[in-house]
């Protein structure tokens, strides 16, 4: 299977990848009536495939799930999730082939299997929807040309979908027709009905394509969000031990510094990040932001360049045939760092004191989310898709280092994120090792210590224009005013 | 045990609330009973003795290092570190959470009461079930337990009787009674009536502050204090429906709803099976049954919040439930209001709104509200004397008053099925003689069918005719 972006045209390629909208809430005005009636088979009962197919049986729609046969004959978890949910159960052979739509939910590493058992026991002018393209965009895969293909992705993990969806609400959804795939040109109408089915119509639907949502992600994740944070965390907290901090404090200070400044971005922005420094704080981390975009960029246009030609897909595909032998060492290497291994001091460390003594980190997410969201939206990706990949999800990778530290957060993300993670990393931690000489525990561990808040009154103008104009904050602001429920992170 | 002393102590909780200048002196095996109204700071006082809140002035000293509670706080808190150890948004594997017996096991010490307890309490079936998918009562059996068999030197116990089926509270009761000449105990009461005798001392508070101190000795001090909490709210009127509003109309000579031979099962477990169950219109119904006999979970089928409700063969509404109809076609006919609503209403938003919401059936308000839902909103919070307070934030509110905004919003949009699960749960005496005064105007109205649980038989409603017992 060859790389299907690569066997596209330069104009294609650029109308694919310039590809979001933000759909009008009146194009939802018909709900899921289009799949009423229709027959709906989910392959994979965990998290995603359990709740959105609770949420569609509840938009009154016919939904039963397919697992393999020795989960059924042993009553597996997912058995059980499916049966005590009161769904029907069957084999692929038992279900598949009076589907109308296959919700294929399966963990992203093994569509290409799923997809190739799978597909040949699908009906005539079926229809078959991903969560993620890059089996048909990196892997090659090409469906039987009845089958329509559509994508539907909600930009949250499965138990928030169905929390928002039992509150009369949603969240926010991708959704995509594979061109190549359509030949009744009902895959926008079954993407739709779908997507109205699990609530995310309520949340706002953003209309993209396959490669979009492929380059996008690919992007946002090794950069920004786990490549980022990784690298930052190990600086950060390298620096503050070589410095004097007593390695609990910053353990913890790193583990869930990067949660609580993300709340402050999820609910205002980069914007309301930064409102939450002290004015000379606030200062520093704009220019410490500044510094590191200039030494950081090359590496994110490498990354954006790497994904667009298909070497990173290639290269990690590589690894999968022999092994994960990469993937595996760099794990245990991450899973070795001082970081991870140290405890985090017990005493709480009070919300703010996350942002005066975090400055560094806090100007290493504004740097990160900037780079990635300038570099995407510079290769031809849409703002729209650039900032869900880039800002939006930042927090959620934020809470997990909360939760579990690096070497779990990267064992849990996609094998796609975690590899490419592991290459921003490698090739991030020397490129700031001179920036990271110079920065001192002011910055990071100890706060500015000032008795004086004076700023300049003019400079202060300057970077608060400069941190509200950016083009992600003006496109965050309208995207999030579609989410009136944000709430806190659990 | 130590004296505890309050000397002059403010204790703020949130921007909205604080207590001021507590003066308490708790001495060793006196036992404490905490009364005032919803919102007067019961919780917030006992919650000082777990060490919650910042003291602002004054000193609180003597808490002694074993304390066992049992408050709704603790139970959130319990429930909040469960959703902290789910992993199944990050793993996509659904969590089954922790099992009671872990939940046990993890604070008792003492085996013997333990083991009492658990028989006492018929826990031995539900030992391996999830903390999380237990009932509300079973739920507070589970923090008494805790609280009982940690070997503490104090026992703080926010309503302890609250939620227990009515078997059981006796029970509790005397097993209290022989800790009473061991511990000290503070012990928080909504209800003037659930005081037990063996209480030595009564504080009654009034908006954050401590108004009366009493020796229950003092027989006449507590007839004066008894009649405080009776004095009864007179001539309500319930705001009317938002005439706007369309709900279609239902056919009146089918059923509500219709149950047919329906099951409940987990694995192995049966909740129920071959129930039958016919709710026409303006025939009100009362539902018992003693904790996990799955009073909920037969609400649930109705409200479509039960999973098994496609499972099982189910007529609400004109819709046979399967049949391509959503829960929202559903939901638009009923009104409701239960404890677990308590906990997944986790948003943030101001009391107006929630009464609002429930002209949408939602958590949270997703759409703009009109002029009359505005109007019709503020009559209720006027009602309940909240209306001072129509844009302060849910959360700030306590959990009593919580319920009280829940209730109104489960009414408000007067709907054809009127569903309450144990609404007075956490309700004080005056708060809960106008709930179940409204509860009975509304059960001579024609507008709404009403379907009541609850445990105590003296909050019986005249209009009340059926009756439907499980267990």
């Amino acid at each position: 299977m060859a790389n299907y972006f690569n066997t596209l045209t330069l104009r294609q390629q650029l109308s694919q990848l310039g590809k979001c909208e933000f759909m009008d809430p009146s194009e939802f005005s018909d709900g899921s009536n289009y799949l009423l009636g229709k027959k709906i088979v989910v392959i994979g009962c965990g998290s995603q495939g359990l709740n959105q197919g609770l949420n569609l049986r509840d938009s009154g729609l016919d939904v039963s799930y397919t697992l393999r046969e020795a989960a059924i004959t042993e009553q597996r978890q997912s058995w059980k999730n499916a049966t005590e949910n009161g769904f029907a159960v069957g084999t692929y052979a038992e279900l598949i082939p009076g589907a109308d739509l296959v919700l294929n939910l399966t963990p992203d590493k093994q569509h290409g299997a799923v997809v190739t058992e799978v597909v040949p026991l699908m009906k005539q002018n079926s229809c078959l929807s991903y969560s993620h393209g890059f089996n048909i965009v990196e892997e090659g895969m090409h469906i039987r040309s009845d089958i329509t293909v559509i994508m539907v992705a909600p930009k949250c993990p499965g138990t928030e979908v169905r929390e928002e969806y039992k509150r009369g609400f949603g969240v926010p959804t991708l959704i995509a027709v594979h061109e190549d795939n359509d030949p009744r040109a009902e895959g926008l109408a079954i993407a739709k009905a779908y997507a109205a089915g699990t609530g995310g119509h309520r949340a706002g639907v953003l209309m993209s394509s396959f490669i979009a949502e492929v380059k996008s992600d690919l992007m946002g994740e090794q950069t920004i969000l786990c490549g980022m944070l990784q690298t930052g965390s190990l600086l950060c907290f390298d620096k503050m031990v070589e410095n004097g901090v007593e390695p609990g404090y910053a353990a913890k200070l790193v583990q869930y510094g990067w949660e609580t400044v993300g709340e402050a971005l999820k609910h205002g922005g980069i914007t309301n990040m930064m409102d939450r420094l002290s004015n000379p704080a606030k200062i520093r981390a704009f220019e410490l932001a500044q510094e590191m975009k200039d030494i950081m960029r090359p590496l994110y246009l490498k990354h954006m360049d790497d994904i667009m030609t298909g070497d990173f897909s290639s290269g990690m595909m590589d690894d999968w045939a022999n092994g994960d032998k990469k993937l595996l060492d760099w794990r245990k290497e991450t899973g070795e760092t001082v970081f991870e291994s140290t405890e985090s001091s017990d005493p709480e460390i009070p919300e703010q004191e996350y942002f005066d003594h975090g400055i560094l980190m806090v100007a290493m997410v504004k740097a990160g989310v900037e780079l990635a969201f300038e570099t995407m939206t510079s290769a031809g990706i849409k703002e729209e898709s650039a900032y869900y990949e880039s800002l939006h999800e930042t927090p959620l990778i934020a809470n997990l280092i909360a939760r579990k530290k690096l070497f779990e957060m990267n064992s849990i993300i996609s094998d796609t994120a975690e590899y490419g993670c592991y290459l921003y990393n490698h090739a991030c931690q020397p490129l700031l090792s001179d920036f990271m000489a110079k920065v001192d525990t002011d910055v990071i561990g100890r706060g500015l210590g000032l008795n004086d808040f004076y700023v300049d009154n003019h400079r202060l103008i300057e970077v608060n224009a400069a941190i509200r104009n950016h083009p992600v904050e003006a496109v965050g602001k309208t995207l999030r005013a579609h989410m009136r429920a944000m709430k806190k992170i659990v | 045990m130590n004296t505890i002393e309050f000397n002059r102590a403010t204790i703020r909780f949130n921007e909205s609330f604080s207590l001021a200048d507590i003066e308490w002196r708790i001495a060793p095996r006196e036992i404490w009973a905490i009364t005032g109204a919803n919102g007067s700071g019961k919780s917030a006082l006992v919650a000082t003795l777990a060490g919650k809140g910042e003291i602002m002035s004054g000193s609180i000293e003597g808490i002694p290092p074993g304390v066992g509670v049992v408050s709704l706080e603790a139970q959130a808190e319990l429930i909040e570190r469960e959703r902290e150890r789910d992993d199944s948004d990050i793993t996509d594997e659904i969590s089954q959470g922790t099992p009671v017996a872990q939940m046990l096991d993890e604070v008792s010490t003492n085996s013997d009461l333990l083991d009492r307890l658990i028989e006492m309490f018929r826990f031995a079936p539900l030992l391996g079930r999830g903390f999380r998918k237990l009932s509300t009562g079973e739920t507070r059996k589970v923090l008494l337990t805790r609280a009982l068999t940690c070997d503490p030197e104090m026992l703080v116990l926010d309503n302890p009787f609250e939620g227990l089926d009515a078997d059981t509270v006796p029970q509790v009761r005397e097993m209290l009674r022989q800790k009473s000449n061991e511990i000290t105990m503070v012990l928080v009461f909504n209800r003037f009536d659930e005081i037990p005798d063996f209480v030595t001392h009564i504080v009654y508070l009034e908006n954050g502050s401590i108004k009366y101190k009493i020796e229950t000795r003092d027989s006449s001090a507590v007839e004066a204090l008894s009649q405080l909490l009776h004095l009864k709210k007179t001539d309500i009127e319930i705001p009317k429906a938002d005439l706007n509003e369309k709900i279609p109309v239902l056919d009146d000579s089918s059923p509500l709803v219709r149950i047919r031979n329906a099951s409940i099962r987990y694995g192995q477990n049966t909740v129920f099976q071959n129930l039958d169950w016919c709710i026409w219109p303006q025939q009100h119904w009362q539902l018992t049954g003693p904790n996990g006999s799955g009073k909920t979970c037969l609400l649930n089928l109705i409200t479509g919040d039960h999973p098994q409700s496609y499972s099982n063969d189910i007529f609400v509404f004109g819709y046979q439930r399967g049949s391509g109809e959503s829960i929202w076609d559903i939901k638009q006919y009923i009104g409701y209001v239960s404890t677990s609503l308590l906990w997944e209403y986790r948003v943030s938003i101001n009391l107006i709104n929630v009464v609002i919401s429930g002209f949408y059936d939602s958590i949270g308000l997703y759409n703009e509200a009109s002029a009359s839902e505005k109007r019709i909103a503020l009559q209720w919070l006027r009602l309940l004397g909240l209306e001072g307070q129509a844009d302060q934030p849910f959360n700030c509110l306590s959990y009593g008053e919580q319920r009280l905004l829940l209730i109104a919003r489960a009414m408000v949009k007067h709907p054809p099925l009127l569903i309450l699960d144990e609404p007075c749960l956490g309700l004080d005496d005056i708060n809960r003689q106008l709930i179940l005064a409204l509860i009975e105007k509304i059960c001579l109205g024609s507008e709404s069918t009403v379907l009541y649980v609850n445990h105590h038989a003296e909050d019986k409603i005249k209009g009340i005719k059926y009756h439907l017992s499980l267990g």
